[in-house]
């Protein structure tokens, strides 16, 4: 640690003060083997003089033993040396190494350049502050040159230093640099890449790292280092956005004290500042800002603290605290860029968990807009994405959460999708928009509510969502129940399939998409009577597991009621009370569930009725008694 | 470090500040560095105290009384600092474009006052922290570069610094010249390209010949926008980026802001929470030398990192755990911990697994803090191997670390079914936890499972697991060994006193000092145990950890010690050099 050691040895104390006011950056090193990625990162490790004599012996004998320098230094093998390191076979492969100056401390996240190379500099790349992509001069902008800067754009990095290496090779010329400058900047552009710096450099011979190069006295820009050293930091652009601060944890130790405990992910907050809660939009005041130092008069992005408010608010961890007056938006329904992580495709439809910030969702892909060849940009329709693959897609989840798009604050907008099998992190994302106008509208909050409502009708509000096929018996149930349910003195109210099509569904079709958009209508209008204290019936045929989830996501749990009226094709096909089965067979009827359609049954259905050869009264009676022992129905 | 020049109230406040930092227990070495004032001085005030209480510390009053003397006069001073931070002087009627000592002068003649002698001026500008440095090295080298321009063009070195006069807060733009000319101007806020180029502007428009610059601390691109506006100026101005950036030397800094051991020792006086053994300390946050308030420092990222980490754990384990190694990482990770759930104490308890052979000093330790902490500790030991007769000597150190470690750890996490426990690994330690995960998941079997790692993107953590599988938290991994001791030092945390430099029974063995620390230590034939001023690198069993000679008792000597050796952390832990790849290897059996 020669370059610092005066300063250490004569006064320790000043040195420390130093070492205290570094700033941190973090940057990803993008470029292949062939670019000479080791050999910079190793440079910079012993430029940095962060290496000491063992390790220095190790590196000198090893270079001699399996160097590719000839005996001189090879700084590669102090980054990927180590057989047992290359063997080890972990899938997701990013090196954190970390080195200090005497102005910053630096942590470098490492990617292998061979395969899973999106994934894991997708993972490397989201804390990083910076990107270092390296150029061989001799190659100029290549294929991978693209797919590394498209990731660091698509990742959100704004600085950007162009590395052009191994200037040694072409005669430390000022033309090369500058034709390479050129064409780089040309396709930056349309990436939308601004903050670029472009250095010419020898990794191997030390050109412009740490000194001024004397083979390119044409060049005046910085150093390297010097670059790194100065640049400003990210974490300063964060301040600048909208206040967040997710709710981590809810700090009680006792009944005098309620704190949130989070990460401010951008802006700043002082003590008496308005808020908002978000998604439930409640408001409040700051009244301290609690760390174990003592209360601070100002907090910025990036520290973590604990949040207590003047009022006694409702909030719990996964809410999100914004700033009254610039709150996050709240939505259900996103337009998302999504980087899949694992082997196994991802399927619009299939449901995932989603986590962001500190909430965890439940998530599906609802449409896959278009999928991106990370070399040459272009759309390609997809159907489902591989490993390694990237989509703009439609996203959609089981409840609103507040959020903000990816570019404003990355902590609210990226989110991680996770299998909810093998609980594997197997995708990662980043909000672009909300879907169906549904941002800036923000939930007011009430004071009389659906428990209040149902305590006045006495009774528990639900839903029975009847589900089977065309002429199972349905309907003739659900009214049934009802007339049951009124004489007992309760509110109800049933909505139809074929009746809610003559109004407020009028306009939907029976393609696939009108059918989701009928469903989502009908559980949309089931949940605001919930809310208003009824017991809700619905009988529609909702032949797809996936919206009978998105229906029975959209309410609270024990709120939901799925009856499964199981009766067998054979057997509703031989009532067909409405003729459909006869034209369907016909073909005068496509997408007709049951024959050219599938009826996905439920699998956990709250009741399942089978009608075939039973008395309507006895199955109602039962229907009563199974509403009883799930609590549904309680005796006045 | 001359402090006669100071006013008497300087003085005075550090005199009592010295005084406080001896009663605290510093050393006076470590006060006269703390508060710059001569160890005779800093005896002669801690002796005053103890003689007649607090009114004795204070000067008796010197020869002029303060303000009359040499130094500026607060009201003047204040008078020209508003004016320097709101205006170039021409704005003021004065005839200089750019602020130097010319026109300092020519503002006290324009205000009717007497004019400073020249070497005073230079004091005050130190005092508004414009005093720009560079290293010597950085020197010769700028010094080399203007020399090359300079037969047509006049160089200056440019770069910015934060204003340090306490009732300014303001950014200082300077140009310094070949012969140490300074020219400068203030701005509000850090300077942007528009405070640069109009500075530039004046700058060239007081110099006849062509101006270069030299740069640092901010950067330009060949053929970028600035790079433009330059080449159309008339001369054109032509420029060099430096690699090096000014510093604030330490005298400008200390000058008009308290050190920071002064800061820290006030809040100690303060108050202490009754539940936490962690004396409070002026947060980072408010750290008033903080050199820009909206940049955090490296320590605070760190800290603000660990400290989502636990929340993070907490929220979603259903049992946590913290293994408690005792060492300095397991304090660092206590202290973290203490301050993430503050004010309520962490809500998990500690583990230490325990093979006995921890030195006597480690365990009396263990117990103080955590009775300190109010936590819970749980000490668990491998009864079997115990009944076995399990040690060092006779098994060797792959078998003991095996038995009593590995295989204790995987009993206690069964045992009380903890389904993540943190530790206090880092990711410097050594090359294979390079790619190590912050949350590593470990199969039924307690297996680390390489391929079966997650990615960790931005700061979500995926914690979901089944029933039997448990996850290791790594909330320090960012953190390199200098990061620790660092904030050992700032945060005053305690840690166990075989750190520090004592008087030891050792014997030399196989090239490596080993601590006779009891009666259960075999000697070899030969073996004498030998007093020497030892002291610990990293702390483990005490027969399978080396010491070094060393004379470092305070931490500032171990920092110091730690960054002038030659061998890395880990040279004195006789577990690495088993085998090649062994870290690996016990990675994957489960040991940290």
């Amino acid at each position: 640690m020669a370059h610092v050691s005066d300063l250490i040895a004569q006064d320790i104390g000043a040195y420390l003060k130093q070492h205290e006011h570094k700033s941190l950056l973090r940057f990803i090193t993008c470029g292949s083997v062939d670019d000479g990625k080791s050999t910079l990162i190793g440079r910079l490790l012993y430029e940095s003089k962060m290496l000491f004599e063992d390790q220095l012996a190790a590196l000198e004998a090893d270079s001699k033993k399996v160097g590719t320098q000839g005996g001189d230094l090879d700084f590669a093998l102090l980054v990927d040396g180590l057989a047992a390191e290359r063997e080890q076979g972990i899938t997701i492969d990013v090196a954190y190494r970390f080195f200090s100056t005497d102005r910053r401390k630096f942590i470098v996240a490492d990617t292998p350049g061979h395969e899973q190379y999106t994934r894991n500099m997708v993972t490397g790349a989201s804390t990083a502050d910076l990107a270092i992509i390296l150029v061989d001069a001799r190659h100029g902008v290549q294929t991978q040159t693209r797919r590394h800067s498209f990731l660091v754009s698509l990742i959100g990095i704004k600085r950007v230093v162009v590395a052009i290496n191994k200037m040694d090779l072409v005669g430390y010329s000022e033309a090369t640099f500058r034709r390479i400058l050129d064409d780089y900047r040309a396709f930056a552009a349309q990436l939308g890449l601004e903050d670029i710096v472009a250095i010419p450099m020898s990794a191997l011979k030390g050109d412009n790292i740490t000194s001024q190069s004397e083979q390119m006295g044409w060049y005046h820009g910085p150093t390297l280092m010097g670059y790194l050293e100065t640049v400003e930091v990210d974490q300063k652009r964060r301040l600048k956005g909208p206040f967040r601060l997710p709710v981590q944890w809810v700090n009680r130790p006792n009944l005098d004290f309620r704190g949130f405990a989070g990460t401010i992910a951008s802006g700043v907050i002082e003590p008496g500042a308005a808020i908002r809660v978000q998604p439930s939009g409640r408001t409040s005041t700051i009244k301290r800002i609690v760390t174990a130092d003592g209360d601070l008069p100002r907090a910025i992005a990036g520290q973590s603290v604990t949040l207590v408010l003047e009022d006694e608010v409702d909030i719990s961890r996964g809410d999100v605290i914004s700033h009254k007056d610039t709150p996050a938006e709240v939505a259900d329904q996103f337009e998302a860029t999504l980087v899949w992580m694992q082997d196994e495709p991802m399927m619009p439809g299939r449901a995932y968990l989603m986590k962001i910030g500190t909430r965890t969702v439940t998530a599906t892909v609802t449409d896959i807009k278009h999928k991106v060849n990370v070399n040459t940009l272009e759309h390609l329709a997809a159907k489902q994405l591989a490993l390694n693959e990237i989509a703009q897609v439609k996203l959609s989840i089981d409840r609103p959460i507040a959020f903000d798009p990816y570019e404003s604050v990355r902590e609210t907008g990226g989110f991680i999708l996770i299998d909810r099998i093998s609980n594997a992190t197997i995708g990662a994302g980043m909000l672009r928009f909300a879907l169906r106008r549904s941002h800036n509208i923000h939930m007011q909050h009430v004071d009389v509510d659906k428990a209040t409502r149902g305590a006045m009708k006495g009774q528990k509000p639900c839903v029975l969502w009847f589900t089977g096929l065309s002429g199972a018996g349905k309907s003739t149930l659900a009214n049934q129940l009802e007339k049951r349910l009124n004489a007992l003195g309760r509110h109800t109210y049933l909505l139809d399939g074929d009746n809610v099509r003559h109004g407020l569904n009028k306009d939907l079709g029976f393609t696939e998409a009108d059918r989701v958009e009928n469903i989502r209508r009908v559980a949309e209008v089931a949940k605001l009577m919930v809310d208003a204290g009824l017991i809700v019936l619905t009988a529609f045929i909702s032949p797809f597991r996936s919206e009978r989830r998105m229906a029975r996501g959209l309410l609270e749990d024990g709120e939901f009621i799925e009856i499964f009226v199981d009766t067998p094709i054979a057997v509703a096909e031989e009532r067909d009370p409405k003729g459909l089965y006869k034209k369907a067979r016909r073909g005068e009827i496509k997408n007709f569930t049951g024959i050219d359609s599938p009826y996905e049954a439920p699998e956990n259905a709250e009741i399942r009725i089978d009608t075939s050869g039973r008395d309507i009264e006895q199955t109602v009676d039962e229907m009563m008694q199974r509403l009883r022992d799930l609590g549904i129905l309680i005796d006045a | 470090m001359d402090a006669r020049n100071l006013p008497a109230e300087e003085l005075n406040e550090r005199r009592r500040e010295a005084v406080r930092l001896r009663l605290a227990g510093m050393t006076v070495a470590a006060v006269s560095a703390a508060v710059r004032l001569s160890a005779p001085t800093v005896i002669a005030a801690h002796k005053a105290y103890l003689a007649g209480g607090w009114d004795a510390v204070l000067l008796r009053r010197r020869g002029r009384s303060a303000g009359s003397g040499r130094k500026l006069d607060a009201s003047v001073e204040r008078r020209l600092l508003t004016a320097m931070v709101g205006h170039t002087p021409d704005a003021l009627g004065l005839p200089q474009r750019l602020w130097s000592d010319e026109a300092i002068a020519a503002w006290f003649v324009q205000q009717g006052l007497p004019v400073p002698p020249r070497r005073s001026l230079g004091r005050y500008r130190a005092g508004w922290g414009l005093q720009p440095a560079l290293s010597d090295d950085d020197d010769r080298q700028l010094h080399a570069l203007m020399k090359s321009v300079a037969h047509d063009h006049d160089p200056f070195w440019c770069g910015s610094l934060p204003g340090t006069a306490a009732e300014h807060r303001h950014w200082l733009l300077f140009a310094r010249g070949s012969r140490g000319q300074l020219h400068w101007s203030a701005c509000q806020n850090p300077p942007d390209t528009d405070d640069w180029t109009r500075f530039w502007q004046r700058l060239a428009a007081e110099r006849k010949r062509p101006v270069h610059l030299l740069l640092s601390g901010l950067t330009l691109t060949p053929g970028g926008e600035l790079d433009r506006w330059m080449s159309a100026q008339t001369p054109p101005l032509s420029w060099t980026a430096l690699p090096m950036s000014p510093t604030v030397t330490p005298a400008a800094a200390q000058s008009s802001n308290p050190p920071p051991a002064v800061t820290r020792s006030n809040a100690h006086v303060a108050a202490a929470p009754h539940h936490s053994a962690i004396k409070p300390r002026a947060p980072m946050q408010t750290t008033p030398e903080a050199i820009d308030p909206d940049t955090l420092t490296h320590l605070q990222r760190l800290e603000a990192e660990s400290i989502h980490i636990m929340r993070e754990v907490v929220a979603e384990a259903e049992n946590p755990v913290m293994l408690y190694s005792i060492g300095k990482d397991s304090a660092v990770m206590l202290h973290l911990a203490m301050k993430a759930f503050y004010p309520a104490v962490p809500p998990f308890p500690l583990l230490h697994v325990d093979t006995t052979w921890k030195f006597k000093a480690m365990y009396q330790f263990r117990d103080e803090m955590a009775k300190k902490l109010g936590m819970d500790l749980i000490v668990h030991i491998n009864q079997e191997g115990v009944a076995k007769g399990i040690n060092p000597f006779t098994h060797g150190s792959a078998i003991h670390t095996d038995i009593m470690k590995t295989e204790a750890l995987k009993q206690a996490l069964d045992k009380y079914g903890f389904d993540v426990a943190f530790g206090g690994a880092r990711r410097d330690e050594e090359k294979s936890r390079a790619k190590e995960r912050v949350f590593s998941f470990r199969t039924a079997q307690h297996r680390w499972d390489p391929k079966n790692q997650r990615p960790e993107l931005w700061n979500l953590y995926n914690a979901r697991k089944h029933k039997g599988e448990s996850i290791r938290a790594f909330p320090i991994s960012n953190w390199t060994e200098l990061d620790i001791w660092q904030y050992i030092y700032l945060q005053n945390i305690p840690i166990v006193p075989l750190y520090f430099s004592a008087p030891r029974p050792v014997v030399e063995r196989d090239g490596t000092l080993i601590m006779v620390d009891d009666e259960r230590m075999p000697l070899r034939a030969g073996e004498v145990p030998q007093m020497k001023s030892v002291r610990f690198r990293t702390l483990g069993c005490y027969p399978l950890t080396g010491a070094v000679e060393s004379n470092a008792s305070s931490l500032t000597e171990i920092i110091q010690e730690m960054l002038l050796t030659k061998t890395s952390e880990r040279q004195g832990r006789v577990i690495d050099h088993d085998s090649a790849g062994s870290m690996e290897k016990k990675k994957q059996e489960g040991y940290f």
